[in-house]
């Protein structure tokens, strides 16, 4: 497997250089593999976010640098190449929908790297498809409900075919259904389309889906691992875990609550189906 | 303070072509110090609902009594009314207006002729509150706060009007999980020792099983549900089908009955699901 | 409480007339000869003419007559007062006096210059409002940009000014809601927008711009910020999805546009101004 984005000792200051100069990020190493769907979490203020803008080169490192395709994003002429490879969507789709009509915004990001309209018009249709919301391709925007908004601004991203897509905190702001329905497009582009997945979030119940997690405490990489690697049972990872704000995912804590009933439960329990097995091991 | 909502209905944009009827007959009363979720899908219509509850819409076809004030009477004092029912926004931006935090907070006793002194102790109060310390922050400027600690502020902002009714519409989107967690101890303290009837509008199921004691669920303009918080999340495929999804919790629960486990209905949290999976799995005769 | 229900420009409002299915390229040709000629007249028939004309498009696109007229509403107090000061200010060597109040006075020419401007304001912002109503934000921008092409080449930035105007368009709106989600939550906190009098209700208005701005430039920095990761550089070297076409339609609302504007001319060679 390939390395598609490295960070080599990154740290990152806002308006470095000044007396305000306030540090971001700090000695950032992490690597994002080719196929893998891989979340971000922290709280707010982590740093997650500022992390996120280095992987396109919406932002530069102050020090250290970020390589995206084996491309280092230190240097302006690698820029336009690096935003075909790392896509990028944010938490409002309102913020980031430029277009009024929906097929007409899912086209945006095709004209600006200049293909034939066949072409415009075959990846458009494919957008569509792949995110299931052909049904909406005429419609304005602000008859769409925000999920269906998010979707649109994920198949504008993805109508672009880029290697990877960085999410920012897509579903934050959707109701219950469309933060299930962004989360299925999010998984399926992984499994289906094999596009490499970064995702930002909160929830833990997103957490869970992903091959690999980093977790962030102020400006630096506080974990790195498998789902079930960092929500195991030990102490010291329950210290630390709330320490940084963190919960643990509901099978988790069932799991954790029946572990201290005295039962002979699995330590690194983070689905429900796991938990279920644990128990039936037990008759 | 009773709220009480008959027949009430509502459109928006009457008169163009983009017309709307966003509430059909609405019926329900609110009783003194229940803790009450209102959930939907997005566009169901519960913040119009809840933004009739202080005035914020005045009904043209049917009637809301606040405390038996009618808000359409033309003699019911508004500005008092909202006084007594707050409005607490998802966004606070919206509601911060001026630069520092104890200003802030002090704008709406001060529209009351109230005496510097006793100004300055509803502001003390209330942001003792909601966990702003008043030296610490009094003199903050509102825009270096941090998401979490602007929501307070914005809370603390309404508690200083001493309200009796809270309407709070999906105030913990966009926090992380400590963030949520404070504004929701905060909320849980107002309710149980304020006795402040909470009105609580949440995207998070999860939420809304924790804290409400009764929930109405709206969709598409109309009252679907209106029962305790159990009997409701009780209704599992019913929710679903108009697109809400169900506490995690409950969702677990779920899937352990399905998989042959006996399981009482109605669980909420996670230690009352532990504490009845030990007694199924006891029950099966396993080890402890 | 609903601003943006009287907001009318920039609103599109899907249809399949004749007018609709237009090329934005002649619909913008279209009302820009409009909006000439209306600058240009100075007689009252002429203004009735347009009238009749503008009324037919409106009828044409199934455009209910209320709502295509209803943005005028808001401006109605603003124009009034235009009125009367051009009424009384305005001076001219051999006019009528028509009456004296105080020390003003009032002149026949000063009238028909009040006369004049409202009904060019009205007028102006009927004729923009109807492209917005019948033409969706992006034909639009592929009609202006196809028509201000040309003068990319002695360097005017013609596709990023285009691209300005789609975005401040779909902004509107937004705003819109957004400003009225503020006034809302300050009268949520007690601040009574529907009290006082005009000085009064005025004051009120002011703190409500400042979370405005602070949204709009926030929006306005992520959207940038989201424009700039798919890839937009600026105009050069887009391509477009979509491609004009000129249909017969187009061939007889461009007859139509020039016999009225023959009209026009006419009607104002012929007639004395403000007759």
């Amino acid at each position: 497997m390939n390395k598609l984005i490295e960070t080599i000792n990154l740290s990152y200051c806002y308006k470095a250089g000044t007396k305000e100069e306030v540090k971001a990020l700090e000695d950032v190493n992490i690597a994002v593999w080719q196929g893998e769907i891989i979340a971000i979490t922290g709280q707010n203020g982590s740093g997650k976010s500022t992390l996120a803008r280095h992987f396109n080169g919406l932002l530069t490192p102050t020090t250290g640098s970020v390589l995206a395709g084996g491309m280092s994003t230190n240097l302006k002429e690698n820029i336009r190449e690096i935003r075909k490879i790392v896509g990028m969507v944010f938490q409002n789709p309102d913020n980031q929908l430029v277009s009024s009509i929906v097929e007409e915004d899912i086209a945006f990001g095709p004209e600006n790297l200049g293909l034939p309209q066949t072409e415009i018009i075959e990846r458009v249709e494919w957008a569509l498809n792949t995110l299931k919301i052909e049904e909406h391709r005429r419609e304005p925007l602000h008859n769409l409900s925000e999920g269906q908004k998010q979707q649109v601004a994920i198949a504008g991203v993805l109508a672009m075919k880029p290697d990877c897509i960085v999410l920012d905190e897509p579903t934050a702001h959707l109701d219950p259904r469309g933060r299930r329905d962004v989360l299925e497009s999010i998984v399926r582009l992984n499994r289906e389309e094999g596009i490499t997945i970064v995702l930002l979030t909160h929830f833990m119940n997103e957490v869970i889906y992903c091959d690999r997690m980093i977790v962030m405490d102020q400006g630096s990489v506080k974990m790195q691992g498998t789902p079930h690697q960092i929500f195991c049972q030990s102490e010291h990872q329950k210290e630390q875990l709330h320490k940084m704000g963190l919960d643990y995912p509901v099978a988790s804590q069932l799991a954790a609550g029946l572990k201290l009933e005295g039962f002979d439960i699995a330590t690194d329990i983070i689905h429900t189906k796991e938990l279920i097995n644990s128990l039936c091991q037990l008759k | 303070m009773p709220i009480e909502v008959i027949n009430l209905s509502h459109s928006y944009k009457i008169g163009t072509p983009f017309e709307h009827k966003v509430l059909h007959n609405i019926s329900l009363s609110i009783k003194d110090s229940q803790f009450v979720g209102i959930i939907g899908p997005t566009r169901s219509g519960k913040t119009t609902l809840a933004q009739h509850f202080n005035a914020l819409h005045i009904p043209k076809q049917g009637k809301i009594l606040i405390d038996n004030e009618d808000t359409a009477d033309k003699k019911t004092d508004l500005v008092k009314l909202r006084h007594r029912v707050g409005y607490v926004f998802q966004n606070p931006d919206y509601q911060l207006f001026a630069p520092t935090v104890g200003e802030d907070i002090a704008f709406g006793p001060s529209h009351q002729k109230l005496h510097r002194t006793e100004i300055d102790k509803l502001v003390q109060e209330s942001m003792h509150q909601v966990g702003l310390d008043f030296d610490t922050f009094r003199n903050r400027d509102i825009f270096a706060l941090s998401g979490g600690q602007k929501r307070r502020a914005a809370i603390a902002g309404v508690l200083a009007c001493r309200p009796k009714v809270l309407v709070l519409d999906d105030i913990t989107a966009g926090l992380d999980p400590r963030g949520r967690e404070e504004i929701l101890n905060v909320i849980k303290d107002l309710h149980q020792n304020q006795k402040i009837t909470i009105l609580f509008i949440s995207n998070s199921m999860d939420e809304v099983a924790l804290l409400a004691e009764r929930i109405i669920v709206i969709d598409q303009g109309m009252i679907k549900m209106d029962d305790l918080t159990r009997n409701v999340f009780a209704r599992t495929e019913e929710l679903r089908s108009i697109g809400l999804e169900l506490p995690e919790v409950t969702v677990a629960l779920e899937n352990l009955r399905s998989a042959g486990f006996h399981l009482p209905n109605g669980i909420l949290s996670v230690d009352e699901a532990i504490e009845a999976i030990a007694a199924a799995l006891q029950e099966k005769g396993a080890h402890h | 409480m609903e601003l943006t229900k009287n907001i009318t420009l920039g609103v599109y409002l899907p249809g399949e007339t004749i007018i609709h299915r237009l090329d934005p390229r002649t619909k913008i040709i279209a009302a820009t000869i409009l909006i000439v000629m209306l600058l240009l007249s100075r007689s009252y028939i002429a203004y009735a003419a347009v009238a009749f004309f503008i009324a037919m498009i409106i009828v044409i696109s199934a455009i209910p007559m209320g709502y295509a007229l209803r943005g005028l509403k808001p401006m109605l107090p603003v124009l009034l007062l235009m009125w009367i000061f051009q009424l009384f200010l305005f001076r001219d060597s051999d006019t009528l006096v028509l009456f004296n109040w105080w020390i003003f006075e009032a002149t026949e020419a000063g009238l028909h210059m009040g006369n004049l401007i409202i009904l060019r304001v009205l007028f102006l912002f009927t004729v923009t409002t109807l492209l917005t109503l019948t033409t969706s934000v992006v034909s639009l921008t592929d009609g202006l940009e196809n028509l201000l092409n040309p003068l990319r080449k002695v360097g005017v930035p013609s596709q990023e000014l285009v691209m300005t105007l789609v975005i401040a368009l779909r902004f509107v709106m937004i705003l819109a809601e957004e400003l009225e989600k503020i006034i809302k939550a300050q009268m949520a906190r007690g601040v009574a927008f529907d009290q006082g009098n005009f000085i009064q209700k005025t004051k009120k208005i002011f703190p409500v711009f400042l979370p405005l701005f602070v949204s709009a430039f926030k929006r306005a920095e992520e959207l940038i910020i989201a424009m700039e990761s798919r890839s937009y550089t600026g105009g050069k070297g887009r391509t477009k999805m979509k491609t004009l076409h000129i249909s017969r339609a187009d061939l007889t609302a461009a007859i139509t546009i020039l016999i009225f504007t023959g009209l026009m001319i006419y009607i104002n060679i012929a007639t004395e101004p403000f007759i």
